[in-house]
């Protein structure tokens, strides 16, 4: 399977932005973080000593809607447990993300917005890390769909995602732990428990599972874990804007 | 250390990266924290109980002299003040006893004081217009939320203007460049030396000196708020092409990341293409 590709910083105006590319799901998504910003108003009242995280979500070509501010407040909830809003600089400022659908298939009104979270969350994620954001953690997130055969199906297309009995997003942090679980349609404890097993083999690779038979299967089929990939996409990125040093040692 | 090390948030730093232990306390710089190890399942082990994880993604880099660790995060980022920076300032109007100056245009003013510059008296003091540019040190920047920020441009203990430069920045013009660019002209500009590759592989800044001998040179004050101030004093019409020349060599380095051979090209080509005459 091939892995999503990344790129850092495609933006120069913005404090910090990625562009993502899901092979699978065909989703191409730019993002763009700035922060910290002065926040207009009073939004600040609630948390005085945290930064507030905002998120945007701009479909493509429609104006945003309903869908847009559920996966938003989704986002919001994740990243708002990665930032350290207390940090030197960040308290009562704002972290403003924007992700905006450029490319692959967006997502038609009223429809899930399950199948883009994945890509929404690892470019978010990228954007703050470019943006030296502080955060505790980094994840890693991936969409399963099971069809009505009971079969997982990895980062499926639109019609595999309509079709599908029950879909599932996870996100893992980088120290294995499950971040999110989001799950719609009809499933059982059995079914999820599958699900989460080869989500976390997809986003870590399987050496954290038992060693039986049908999971080194997996490992085939997943490739690299997402956590790998993104480890990369950083590292290259670093070894870029570092060479003077590197190459200096 | 043979191959730089790069962390990503919630990285643990290997104690091995760190400077060796000596007397002195060991400073943390931006990007990394200090973190309590909870408690081991088995209490007789021998773990420390302290752990540096990182906070930014980035490089990181050990200061053995100062035995001090930081995280090199990414270049664009945006200015965040801290006690001690030089920064170039703008002033945007002034009022009793402040001016009150932007550092970065997104972030609320700063003061500057009127009397915070060399020789400054309540008869004598410097008259700024807006729009005047001060090259100045970050004084304190409060504690807390919506903290002031305050600049000066002398030590409070001396009442001089030091290191030497501090104060209204006449003539020249500035340029933007990325803060991380504005931290590696600093260390290039403050040490000189008869490294090939330059310090920090900024070669640029010897290598305009040399062209530009003959023009009559330049001045430059670099601010870490992501600005470059340049100046040619000759006066004239080729001070002006050289001000601008040597503002277009930094900023095309910064966007292109060119190394120190790519930098001596692009300065002769630069100042091939302005008509400047070396």
């Amino acid at each position: 399977m091939v892995g999503p590709a990344a790129t850092l910083t495609p933006l120069a105006r913005a404090d910090g932005s990625a562009s993502y590319q899901c092979p699978s799901t065909g989703s191409n998504i730019l993002g763009s973080v700035n922060a910290p910003v002065e926040l207009p108003g009073r939004r600040d009242a609630l948390k005085p000593e945290e930064a507030t995280v905002e998120v945007f979500v701009k479909p493509g070509t429609a104006p945003a809607g309903v869908g847009e501010r559920y996966v938003e407040g989704i986002i919001k909830g994740v990243l708002g447990r990665l930032i350290l809003g207390r940090e030197r600089g960040y308290p009562r400022r704002g972290v403003v993300v924007t992700l905006a659908t450029v490319g692959g298939d967006s997502v038609g009104r009223g429809d899930s917005y399950l199948t883009l979270l994945p890509a929404l969350l690892h470019t978010a994620l990228l954007a703050l890390l470019s943006a030296s954001v502080p955060l505790s953690m980094t994840f890693s997130a991936t969409v399963l769909a099971v069809s009505d055969s009971g079969e997982i199906i990895r980062e499926p297309s639109t019609e595999q995602a309509a079709a599908a009995k029950s879909l599932h997003v996870l996100a893992f942090s980088s120290k294995g732990h499950l971040l999110l679980n989001e799950s719609q349609g009809a499933f059982d404890f059995e079914t999820w428990e599958k699900v989460h097993q080869r989500a976390l083999a997809i986003c870590h690779g399987t050496s954290a599972i038992g060693s039986d038979g049908d999971v080194a299967m997996v490992e085939d089929v997943d490739g690299q874990p997402l956590e790998g990939t993104i480890r990369e996409t950083i590292e290259d990125q670093v070894h870029r804007d570092y060479a003077w040093k590197i190459d200096a040692v | 250390m043979s191959s730089p090390l790069v962390l990503l948030p919630g990285d643990e730093v290997p104690s091995e990266y760190l400077p060796a232990t000596n007397s002195a306390p060991l400073r943390l710089g931006p990007g990394l924290r200090l973190l309590t190890q909870p408690p081991s399942s088995s209490p007789s082990s021998s773990s420390p109980s302290h752990v540096l994880t990182a906070t930014q993604a980035g490089i990181l880099s050990t200061d053995n002299k100062r035995n001090a660790v930081s995280i090199f995060s990414s270049p664009n980022r945006r200015y965040i003040p801290t006690p001690n920076d030089l920064v170039i300032a703008q002033v945007h109007h002034s009022s009793q006893d402040y001016f009150h100056c932007m550092i970065t245009p997104q972030t609320p003013h700063v003061v500057l004081g009127q009397l915070a510059f060399e020789g400054a008296t309540k008869k004598t003091r410097p008259m700024l217009k807006q729009g005047d540019l001060v090259y100045a040190r970050v004084l304190s920047v409060g504690l807390g939320a919506g903290a002031e920020i305050e600049l000066t441009c002398v030590n409070p203990a001396t009442g001089k203007a030091e290191p030497g430069g501090l104060g209204h920045l006449t003539g020249g013009m500035v340029f933007d460049i990325s803060t991380g660019m504005a931290a590696r002209l600093m260390r290039a500009s403050s040490s000189s030396s008869d490294q090939q590759d330059g310090v920090a592989g900024l070669v640029v800044l010897d290598e305009l000196g040399k062209k530009l001998e003959k023009a009559g040179g330049f001045e430059i004050a670099v601010g870490r708020n992501g600005k470059v101030w340049v100046d040619c004093s000759n006066g004239g019409d080729a001070a002006v092409k050289a001000t601008v020349a040597i503002g277009r060599c930094l900023t095309t380095i910064d966007e292109h990341d060119l190394g120190p051979a790519d930098q001596k090209k692009l300065v002769s080509r630069i100042l091939r293409e302005m008509k400047i005459d070396v």
